[in-house]
């Protein structure tokens, strides 16, 4: 088992022990990413003609950049939901004992491992014309017909901000209980306020968990096609649903290779952004 | 010589995965896979055909695979030599794609028992029809107190917001454009006034469903109140105690006959040719015929009645003489270019 | 004076943030409560709250063989997806959590990038390459598929559990004269399973919730259960539905119950 006898460091393994799984990724992973690619770099559905014919087409349409555009707005809508909902629940496990820690974390954790596809069932009762929200409202006489809620862009972020709070609130979580709790004091006892101490301490200091969060949470959200096709319904476009046309109903695999790529570049464009950000918090923090 | 390094590489990967997984064998045969259409007919068939089928084969092993025809095709088209499709259902455009793309074998109409009893025009030597569909208008009457009777009313300013329609993969969505098209001036071949119409229609849309059974889902969850529609779609529903009605507007309901194919290159092919005979059988026609199907059927040994003889036609021939039968070829001619348009033009 | 208003200022802050913090745990604990309720349904349609109430969903579910045959196949590929994600995903971990070298954190990036990168390209990729092959879709291009984006789960887990290993242990117990393996098999398998099945317990519910991978993956024949429920309901709103969603979110409860019970889950997945 042992690949490296010399080294007599016996508290790491040989690197060889993951040369399975590298294998593995190279099979199955980098290969079809580059196959991919490859394909979308082809004028053609056949494969044959070289070209950038596919890029082209995608960046001088306004169409697939309106859709391109508002998936990318749609991310940011949802992460920024997610950001004010999610921090005061990971600020108030601080402040809560043991007991409720867990009833917290373990009401955070069902969503994430509950199916997405009943999630999201969920809101079409809650959001729906006959729903809860538009039931209580009409017998509160708030309202008097039904309001659209589902098929919205406000019911889509609403859904997706719920589906997708775990992945926020945990690295929260996580980036709080790492701050000394004195500080807090120290900052209260020299006289800032809680409002003051909270966006001049607290938050600047659980930077790196905001930053984790709204990188997962983003991912997530913009990639969420069940969700979106279900909460949005047939008239909002996104890039899933988009994607998945293109090669599924209209078997145009070399646009949808491009559309993939140009939706894997955007993504790695949003995480790399946040990661650049969070290197500078954390020189920020250590200063 | 690529086939070659291509099939080798693919035997190796096959040979060490199934030594790697027993568990997931390969040898077993893959279920006869029949692409039905969502909503409705999905029920009818799961509840009807399918017991039907299974009764008289022994317990066959089949998966209904619901998507609509365009989709069928796409999927077929996709892996001709090894299609993940047996049976394909298709309403008379994707249909004659269909054929004209080589994807469906003729019907051994000589073994078939049921052929020969099929009106007329059922009898299609590469696949025949088991049943009609009809298209017209779908409301809900406790919202609707005055019944419609034109295609134009969907345009009335009181239905602001409640109005559903579908996209044009399906046959649905693309008959009713031409219907609009012809009210408006145009014509199987110009159906620039339909699109003019559906930007007026923007205001009253409540939503645009996917398929024609995500219409009848729009309707049980009060989403919509009035929508083109399939008589049959909706009567589920209907038995249900869901508030829906049909009616036929005055301009002509849209008729057309729905096919049934053996997809060529299937590997379930007997069994598929059972499960459409099962499809053409009087017992079978006749179960569908009755609530809370009422799926018009094309055997002429079953006389239509019922809620079919009031509603819709009291045999083939007022069928013929009542609907307007569309022309496909030239509607296949453009059609990919309005779902495109359609997509692009009608985001709300 | 001042003191009064520093603590009505601290008692306006905490207010806030306890009432957003209580209604963010409502909404994310409201949905699945609404899904169990609607599931016991009298009714046809998804109406809340509900006309009347019986099981007679939960009985039809009983009879939904198009059900039955997804769930299996589901359950089928998560459990081999799992097997192979722990396999090769904990020999991974080994290798890389207690290296500093380059290639150990460029590995670990790249095991790491199906979290973040859209899993739907990655699913079209996969089948794009497959027919390439010509490997037909089947249970075996499922696992391999969903090995792909649940082996995360299982190297991170298994990375935390081994960095919270004392080396002094690993040291002593060489010093001793046990062989690599022995120390492994003793001492070190012991202290990090409980991080490998938390990891494997969420590589396995993220393969049976899997859509992105299974949507271009699958066909009729290998039907996958996420993907049936969402066809189900986007062309029939199937109230049998809500009777399935009632029983995963009892199963998934009761299986969070169960590992936290045996890895303390929660603790695992906020350090």
């Amino acid at each position: 088992m042992g690949t490296a006898p010399a080294s007599r460091d016996v508290t790491s393994y040989g690197m060889g022990l993951a040369a399975p799984l590298a294998l593995f990724f190279l099979l199955f992973f980098v290969a079809p990413l580059l196959q991919l690619f490859w394909l979308s770099l082809h004028n053609d559905t056949a494969g044959l003609h070289w070209g950038l014919g596919q890029y082209l087409h995608f960046l001088t349409d306004p169409f697939s950049l309106g859709v391109l555009g508002s998936t990318l707005l749609l991310g940011a809508e949802v992460t920024a939901v997610c950001l004010v909902l999610g921090f005061p629940i990971a600020w108030l496990y601080q402040r809560v004992g043991p007991k409720l820690q867990t009833i917290i974390i373990l009401i955070v954790l069902l969503p994430l491992l509950t199916s997405v596809v009943v999630r999201t069932f969920a809101w079409i009762v809650i959001l729906g014309r006959q729903g809860i929200i538009n039931a209580t409202l009409q017998s509160l006489g708030i309202i008097d017909t039904p309001l659209k809620l589902l098929y919205t862009q406000f019911g889509v972020v609403i859904a997706l901000a719920q589906v997708q709070m775990p992945l926020m609130t945990l690295p929260l979580i996580t980036a709080l209980g790492r701050i000394e709790p004195n500080l807090d004091d120290a900052s209260c006892s020299l006289g800032a306020g809680s409002w003051r101490t909270f966006f001049r301490v607290v938050l600047p200091l659980s930077l790196p968990g905001v930053i984790a969060g709204c990188t997962l949470t983003y991912a997530a959200a913009i990639t969420a096609f069940i969700t979106l096709s279900l909460v949005g319904g047939g008239q909002m476009l996104f890039m899933p649903m988009y994607l998945y046309q293109q090669a599924s109903t209209l078997q145009n695999w070399p646009f949808a290779a491009a559309i993939s790529i140009i939706f894997l570049l955007a993504v790695l464009a949003v995480v790399s952004v946040f990661t650049t950000l969070g290197r500078l918090s954390r020189g920020h923090g250590g200063a | 010589m690529i086939m070659n390094r291509r099939s080798l590489l693919t035997t190796a990967l096959t040979l060490g995965a199934m030594k790697a997984f027993p568990g997931l064998s390969f040898a077993q045969a893959r279920p006869l896979v029949f692409a039905t259409f969502t909503g409705s007919w999905e029920e009818a068939h799961k509840a009807v055909l399918v017991p039907a089928f299974r009764k008289a084969n022994a317990d066959a092993a089949i998966v209904l695979d619901p998507m609509l025809s365009v989709d069928q095709i796409a999927k077929v088209n996709a892996a001709k030599a090894n299609p993940p499709i047996d049976v394909m259902l298709h309403d008379p455009g994707p249909a004659l794609i269909a054929i004209g793309q080589d994807l469906v074998e003729p019907y051994p109409v000589e073994k078939s028992v049921h052929y020969k009893d099929l009106i007329a025009e059922a009898q299609e030597p590469m696949g025949p029809a088991p049943f009609f569909q009809v298209v017209g208008l779908t409301y809900n009457p406790e919202a609707v107190k005055t019944p419609p009777t034109s295609w134009a009313d969907l345009w009335k300013p009181e239905f602001k917001g409640r109005v559903g329609i579908t996209n044009l993969n399906s046959t649905l969505g693309t008959g009713w454009l031409v219907e609009i098209a012809k009210m408006r001036g145009g014509s199987e071949a110009n159906v620039d006034p339909a699109f003019k119409a559906l930007e007026e229609l923007k205001p009253n849309l409540a939503a645009v469903a996917a398929n024609p059974g995500a219409l009848a889902t729009l309707f049980q969850q009060g989403q919509i109140d009035i929508s083109p529609g399939n008589f049959n779609a909706i009567q589920i529903l209907k038995a249900r105690g869901v508030p829906v009605e049909f009616v036929a507007p005055k301009e002509g309901a849209i008729a057309f006959k729905t096919t049934i194919h053996i997809v060529k290159n299937s590997p379930n092919r007997e069994l598929a040719f059972k499960l459409i005979e099962a499809a053409l059988t009087p017992e079978v026609q006749t179960t569908l015929m009755n609530p809370p199907y009422l799926i018009v059927p094309t055997n002429s040994k079953v006389t239509m009645g019922g809620e079919i003889a009031r509603v819709l036609a009291k045999d083939t021939a007022e069928l013929k003489k009542k609907f307007v039968f569309q022309d496909w070829k030239k509607i296949n001619e453009q059609r990919s270019a309005w779902i495109e348009r359609f997509n692009r033009e009608i985001k709300i | 004076m001042s003191g009064r208003r520093r603590t009505l200022e601290a008692l306006s802050f905490e207010l806030v943030m306890t009432v957003i913090a209580v209604i963010a745990l409502i909404i994310i604990i409201a949905p699945s409560l609404v899904v169990v309720i609607v599931s016991f349904t009298s009714g046809f349609s998804l109406r809340f709250p509900p006309p009347g109430y019986s099981l007679r969903w939960y009985a039809e579910l009983w009879n939904a063989w198009q059900l039955h045959f997804a769930a299996k196949n589901s359950l089928i590929v998560a459990f081999w997806a799992t097997g192979l994600s722990v396999v090769l995903g904990v020999a991974a971990a080994l290798a890389i959590s207690r290296s500093r070298t380059l290639s150990a954190r460029l590995l670990d990036s790249l095991f790491m990038s199906p979290l973040v990168l859209p899993a739907l390209a990655f699913g079209l990729a996969a089948l794009m390459l497959f027919s390439l092959v010509g490997l037909p879709v089947s249970p075996l291009t499922l696992v391999i598929g969903h090995t792909v984006v649940c082996v995360p789960y299982v190297v991170r887990n298994t990375v935390a559990a081994l960095a919270q290993l004392e080396p002094t242990l690993l040291e002593s117990s060489a010093v001793l004269g046990a062989s690599r393996l022995y120390t492994f098999r003793r001492i070190v398998l012991p202290l990090i399973r409980p991080g490998i099945i938390a990891g494997a317990f969420i590589a396995f519910m993220s393969s049976f919730d899997n859509v992105p991978v299974s949507l271009f993956l699958r066909d009729a024949a290998t039907d996958m259960l996420p993907i049936r429920m969402w066809q189900d309901l986007e062309g029939k709103l199937d109230v049998t539905i809500a009777a399935l969603s009632g029983v995963l979110i009892i199963a998934t409860v009761a299986l969070v119950a169960v590992m936290e019970r045996v890895t303390g889950l929660s603790r695992r997945l906020t350090n």
